[in-house]
């Protein structure tokens, strides 16, 4: 039962981040909109590049939808509505996300083009910067939480969510997670104005249906994640548990869809110099700064 | 009503549905480029459109405005790698072949644009899927099938065969049919295979095709004219022939690299003297004592006294070779001179005839970073979003590092009197016509010249419109400069705002100018103030003062000139030239801003805008030059009138200098640093002497 409210209140937030998405990208705010492109590009054909890595290609977007399902499976949306509260469900989200960037190679190397090819190694790198910094922000938060499971962590938040309890792994944890999103202006693989679209390139029709379903998939898991480790998850007075839920994480996707939108795209080498000059410092001492405070005042 | 790009199916049930949502989410891949149809006034923003930056994701192809011949084939391609249900919109286009016929054609203006897209979403809602469609073909996208040996890219056939230098069986490759190596019109790479063994060759055999007569004996790939140091390494170019024929000294010189190369002729002499009569000519430790087939790839068995004298022989034999594919050669068999090496197993832990990545890249020419990758060759344009619409750049990519690139114009002037004595109307208009980038500029170039050949004095309050009219055109050339600098970077909202702004400047009379000038100058402070932009641009492309450039480019590095400087009209308004230090893309951007906001304060101080009106020259004779300061920078104009008729032209634009420094600012820059070099140059490929 609990499966099937998530998977419905997942369409319904794919919906609205495609909305949102338009609004940002194109300037367009229509409700209906998505939905007419969905079904254009259903009728649309779904060409095969020639001499395509077939199995790389077809593969691509599906494992990328794949790796954005089991991760949401883990984020809480309400008390005992969640697909499965796995013990270790922190870990098992950043597991799951790692195929994002083996679905993305896949899908930059498979359609035999040069734009997607050098976007997919281009997302390699990205991760490289953006990896360690989703792993040690989450390692902060389940110190406090003593526990790797989801739940645990939004109850953990109780007296006071991890925004203000440890702000710096927040800030370092949206970050990591708008470059797993490849979301501008951390759009490397998917650069319009450098790749002409990148891993995007050469998919069209329903393949393209469904890459960009995945990705909507993704951001709303990151939000989730976002909303979970940080935001007190389900937590607010008033309205009831759901509502809390998707009011924050709609919210939390809508900016990190829509930030980008005011400043340039980063360039990769100084993406990659900040996340581990700058970046992997910070984490660092936000673990221990979150360390000793968990150890001196308990809350 | 049906549609020339229509998918095959019958129209029934569930389809309508699906041509009924097409016709209202309409994504169109723009020709030229959106800049252009912006240039041309045209607002695509305003039009209930997604714009795309690849065919592959458009159903509309609009084309804005007559479309150059050179960029012809190129639409076709476009066209061709749209998913069916495709259409074409053409605004004012005329002949468009060898792309289909347009499903509409509406006059290129806003309204133009409106019904045109009205008509098109009735017939796409109509007509989206036909029984039967037709095959779209056009001699672009002809492919020819061509064998080539693996070893050796120099070896292409018609026909399968036997390559006769190694005898190992030749392998197809496709090209265009245009033998222009299979990118020549293809805005989207189709024949990029992201394959080893073909990118190897490919980026190999071009490096390898300079004529320099010096190169470094480490580093094949420096190539130049006169003798010198290497970039590189600093090592004393040698001249190539030298190079040629130190067969064993190449060898050792990767050795150096790869410490196991170097006992590689002592044991391959070992070997192949050895007892076996026949060996592979890959594979040296195959030894047979009888003629066959190598059993690892296939190679006939040589003799081992051949085998022997491969190495050595090689250098000679080639010696009378030119610069061109001799790195190639040498450096390959090199490679398989190591192989030989290899498999002496001096490598602990690698077994031997282990494939490991020292042997598959030996000999192939170096980074700049040390590192060997593979050398893909990758054209970008002439409708590349965030490129300049009709420029052509192919860069070869080591990684995702540019080594090499060339740029060409595909829509570059023809002469502008090329035939008989030209009316002067006529002249201006061409004029104009030719430059859809900044067409008030040159009309205002054109009739200056004229005046100054038939020594007209327009007087001083057209002097002080054009002035104005000029200083429109700049804001709105920069707005849109920064518009494609958004689009290019992913700054949307810059993109968006600059082109809505550009628009709303274009046409603007002195009272429409000022009440945009509160948000153009808002959009100046926003742009220079947006987070990452040091980041972005700082640092790139940076030109040095000895380098020839023209514009705004020349300005940024702490001097320049400017042809407004001379011009006692513009002292008058208060003209000072803008000045900005640091050479680099940032500072370029930046004094673009400052020359936006001067202008606009020029505008207000002439009070009045006046686009020149043709001079009224009665069968006057002479010569006159006029020289104006274009939003690119300095373009001149010499013409020679007679009986009142322009018989000769000649034209200096800023574009010809500046597109020059293309492969300077592109060198050894990661691909988007690359691009954004380009772009920073702001170039216009319709000013390059085609």
């Amino acid at each position: 039962m609990s499966i099937l409210v998530v998977l419905l209140s997942l369409a319904a937030g794919a919906y609205a981040l495609a909305v949102i998405e338009r609004w940002a990208v194109h300037g367009h705010l229509s409700l209906t909109g998505p939905a007419w492109a969905a079904l254009a590009l259903m009728g649309r054909e779904s060409l095969l590049a020639r001499k395509s890595d077939r199995l790389f290609f077809e593969l691509g977007p599906v494992l990328l939808l794949v790796a954005g399902l089991m991760a949401v499976a883990v984020i809480p949306l309400a008390p005992g509505l969640i697909i499965t509260d796995l013990a270790t469900g922190a870990l098992f989200l950043n597991a799951a996300l790692a195929y994002v960037l083996v679905a993305l190679i896949m899908a930059g190397w498979g359609p035999n083009g040069a734009y997607a090819m050098i976007a997919g190694w281009r997302f390699l790198g990205q991760f490289i910067a953006y990896a360690m910094l989703i792993v040690m922000p989450i390692t902060a938060v389940a110190m406090r939480a003593e526990s790797l499971s989801t739940v645990e962590i939004v109850a953990s938040q109780a007296q006071l969510w991890n925004v203000l309890y440890q702000p710096m792994g927040f800030v370092l944890f949206v970050v990591a997670a708008m470059g797993l999103a490849w979301l501008p202006p951390l759009d490397l693989p998917d650069a319009t104005g450098e790749l002409a679209g990148g891993v995007e390139a050469e998919y069209t029709g329903v393949r393209l249906a469904v890459l960009r379903l995945a990705r909507m998939v993704i951001i709303l898991a990151l939000a989730g994640a976002t909303v979970t480790f940080y935001l007190g998850g389900w937590l607010g007075p008033w309205l009831p548990a759901w509502a809390w839920s998707a009011i924050k994480i709609l919210a939390v996707a809508a900016a990190m869809l829509s930030v980008g939108r005011y400043m340039p795209r980063i360039r990769e080498a100084r993406y990659l110099a900040l996340s581990w000059k700058l970046g992997i410092s910070l984490a660092l001492a936000n673990i221990f700064v979150v360390g000793v405070i968990a150890l001196v005042v308990p809350i | 009503m049906t549609i020339a790009g229509a998918r095959e199916g019958a129209m029934y049930g569930i389809r309508r549905a699906v041509a009924a949502a097409m016709a209202r989410d309409l994504t169109a891949f723009v020709l030229p480029g959106p800049s252009v149809a912006r240039s041309m006034g045209i607002d695509l923003a305003n039009a209930h459109l997604r714009i795309v930056g690849t065919p592959r994701h458009a159903n509309v192809l609009i084309i804005a405005g007559p479309l150059d011949v050179g960029l012809r084939d190129a639409a076709a391609v476009a066209y061709a790698q749209m998913p069916r249900p495709r259409t074409i919109l053409a605004l004012g286009a005329g002949d468009i072949a060898p792309l289909p016929d347009a499903d509409v054609s509406a006059p290129l203006t806003q309204a133009g644009l409106h019904s045109g897209l009205a008509d098109l979403r009735r017939v796409v809602a109509a007509g989206a899927f036909r029984a039967n469609t037709g095959e779209f073909t056009a001699a672009a996208l002809e492919v020819r099938v061509e064998y080539t040996c693996p070893m050796h890219p120099e070896i292409v056939r018609d026909a399968p065969g036997d390559c006769p230098k190694c005898g190992m069986t030749l392998v197809p490759r496709e090209t265009a049919s245009d033998g222009h190596g299979g990118h020549g019109g293809h805005d989207m790479p189709r024949e990029d295979r992201p394959n080893p063994a073909d990118h190897a060759h490919a980026g190999h055999a071009h490096d390898a095709g300079g004529s320099g007569a010096y190169t470094c004996p480490m580093h094949p790939e420096v190539i130049s004219d006169a003798s010198g140091k290497c970039p590189k390494c600093g090592m004393n170019l040698a001249k190539a022939e030298e190079v040629e024929s130190h067969g064993h000294g190449h060898g050792h010189g990767h050795a150096s690299h790869a410490p196991s190369a170097h006992g590689d002729h002592a044991g391959h002499d070992d070997k192949a003297g050895g007892s076996g009569a026949y060996s592979c000519p890959m594979h040296p430790e195959v030894i047979s004592d009888a003629p066959g087939k190598c059993p690892k790839c296939g190679m006939n068995l040589v003799k081992a006294e051949e085998v022997e004298s491969h190495g050595p022989g090689h250098g000679h034999g080639h010696g009378g070779h030119g610069g061109h594919g001799k790195q190639q050669d040498h450096s390959g068999h090199d490679g398989h001179a190591g192989h030989g090496g290899h498999s002496k197993a001096t490598i602990d832990g690698i077994e031997p005839h282990f494939m490991s990545m020292v042997e598959l890249t030996e000999g192939q020419p170096r980074s700049s970073d040390g590192l060997q990758m593979d050398w893909i060759e990758v054209p970008f344009g002439p409708f590349f979003p965030g490129l300049p619409a009709g420029l052509r750049l192919t860069l070869t990519l080591d990684g995702d590092t540019v080594a090499a690139s060339e740029v060409r114009s595909l829509v570059g002037r023809a002469e502008l009197v090329d035939g008989p004595p030209m009316a002067v109307v006529d002249f201006v208009e061409r004029l104009a016509a030719m430059m859809p980038l900044s067409p008030v500029a040159y009309r205002i170039l054109a009739c200056a010249s004229i005046e100054e050949a038939a020594r007209v004095d327009p007087g001083q309050n057209a002097r002080r419109g054009r002035a104005a009219a000029g200083e429109r055109e700049r804001i709105v050339s920069h707005l849109g400069w920064l518009a494609e600098f958004g689009t290019q970077s992913g700054f949307l909202w810059l993109a968006a705002r600059a082109g809505a702004l550009q628009l709303a400047v274009r046409d603007a009379d002195i009272d429409g100018i000022a009440a945009q000038a509160l948000a153009i100058r808002r959009l100046i402070r926003r742009v220079e103030a947006a987070p990452l932009m040091r980041m972005r641009l700082g640092r790139i492309a940076r030109i040095g003062k000895d380098t020839p450039a023209s514009g705004p480019v020349d300005r940024a590095r702490g001097g320049g000139s400017d042809a407004r400087t001379g011009d006692p009209t513009l002292k008058d308004l208060g003209f000072e030239m803008r000045v900005r230090n640091g050479g680099d893309a940032l500072a370029r951007l930046r004094l673009r801003c400052d020359e936006i906001a001067q202008s606009l304060d020029l505008i207000a101080a002439a009070g009045m805008i006046a686009v020149p009106q043709v001079p009224d020259v009665d069968r006057v004779s002479g010569e006159g030059e006029a020289r104006i300061e274009t939003p690119r920078g300095t373009a001149s104009l010499r013409v020679k009138l007679a009986n009142g008729k322009v018989v000769e032209a000649d034209l200096d634009t800023p574009t010809d200098v500046n597109i020059a420094l293309v492969e300077t600012v592109t060198a050894q820059q990661e691909l988007g640093d690359a691009l954004s070099a380009v772009a920073s140059l702001d170039l216009s490929p319709w000013e390059v002497r085609g």
